[in-house]
């Protein structure tokens, strides 16, 4: 017989891996269907909506595994391990799972749209940062007040889209999700 | 989408629109000059105005000419006129003139093309 602490372990795990392969999945049909922009440093951020499904629904563990292992996984497919975008999207990553898990704990004061709008935020401040650092000049910032702009609608209908994905995931799923 | 959620939109929306004074000071500083290396020494020169330049390299003259902010070589004294084929220079693309000796690097930020993706 399996307890019902036993069974919701094993949704989350379940649903988090497959959250994790929805990620990949966005964020290479992201790479096809939308070609990388004018403004280095902005796309759609549609993994980001994986994220904000598995931080809301399960919490910040979860959720950083969904996006560190995004990145890991698109960097071993890609071959871009360890180089400099791997590096920006890294550390994007990890600011905008800080920033998000930080807005998550203020109850109902943000809801999962303002998370995905100062994620998105912070990706794009992280990665611009990094950059400078890696080429060691401050050109890459004077593209900053584009890309923090261009992330602001970005994140906003990533947000809204979790919300309405958030929406139609049936309770039952969500009891057993323990949230 | 909460009060709060508004809030953080309208103070990064701020942001943005605050970094712009600074931000196009940061770009509009130092990308128009060219360094040109030859074996009768180094020079710089300023891509602001037009200019034609005969540099004297090891096989014969290389003429370079400065347009709109850009520079190439016209013509060269050698076997394969590669530097006149390879068209403008810009930064990270320089010219070079193998067999005279000569390059021409351009200074400045890189604008054009990616050398990175982030995915």
């Amino acid at each position: 017989m399996q307890s019902l602490a036993d069974t919701r372990e094993s949704f989350r795990t379940a649903a988090t891996a497959a959250l994790l392969g929805v990620a990949v999945v966005l964020g290479l049909l992201e790479t096809v269907l939308v070609p990388p922009v004018a403004v280095p440093g902005v796309r759609l951020g549609l993994a980001n909506l994986a994220v904000v499904v598995a931080m809301s629904m399960f919490g910040p563990r979860q959720a950083a595994f969904v996006s560190l292992g995004r990145v890991l996984l698109v960097a071993l497919a890609s071959g871009t391990l360890g180089g400099p975008g791997f590096l920006m999207s890294l550390s994007g990553a990890m600011a905008s799972l800080i920033v998000m898990w930080a807005l998550s704990t203020r109850g109902t004061v943000f809801s999962e749209v303002g998370w995905s709008i100062g994620g998105a935020a912070a990706h794009v401040a992280a990665q611009l940062l990094v950059a400078s650092l890696i080429i060691g000049s401050s050109a890459p910032l004077a593209f900053a007040p584009f890309s923090l702009g261009l992330s602001l609608p970005t994140g906003l209908t990533v947000g809204y889209c979790a919300r309405l994905l958030l929406s139609r995931i049936p309770e039952l799923s969500l009891s057993a999700a323990g949230r | 989408m909460t009060r709060c959620d508004v809030l953080l939109l309208a103070a990064l929306a701020a942001v943005a629109l605050l970094m712009f004074p600074i931000s196009s000071a940061v770009t509009s500083s130092g990308v128009s000059s060219a360094v040109i290396h030859s074996p009768s020494g180094t020079s710089g020169v300023s891509l602001d105005e037009p200019g034609r330049y005969e540099i004297a390299g090891a096989q014969g003259v290389v003429i370079l000419e400065v347009e709109n902010g850009r520079i190439r070589a016209v013509s060269a004294e050698c076997p394969d006129h590669i530097c006149v084929k390879s068209g403008f220079a810009s930064p990270g693309r320089p010219i070079v003139c193998a067999p005279n000796g000569v390059s021409v690097t351009v200074t400045g930020i890189r604008g054009e093309g990616l050398d990175a993706v982030s995915r």
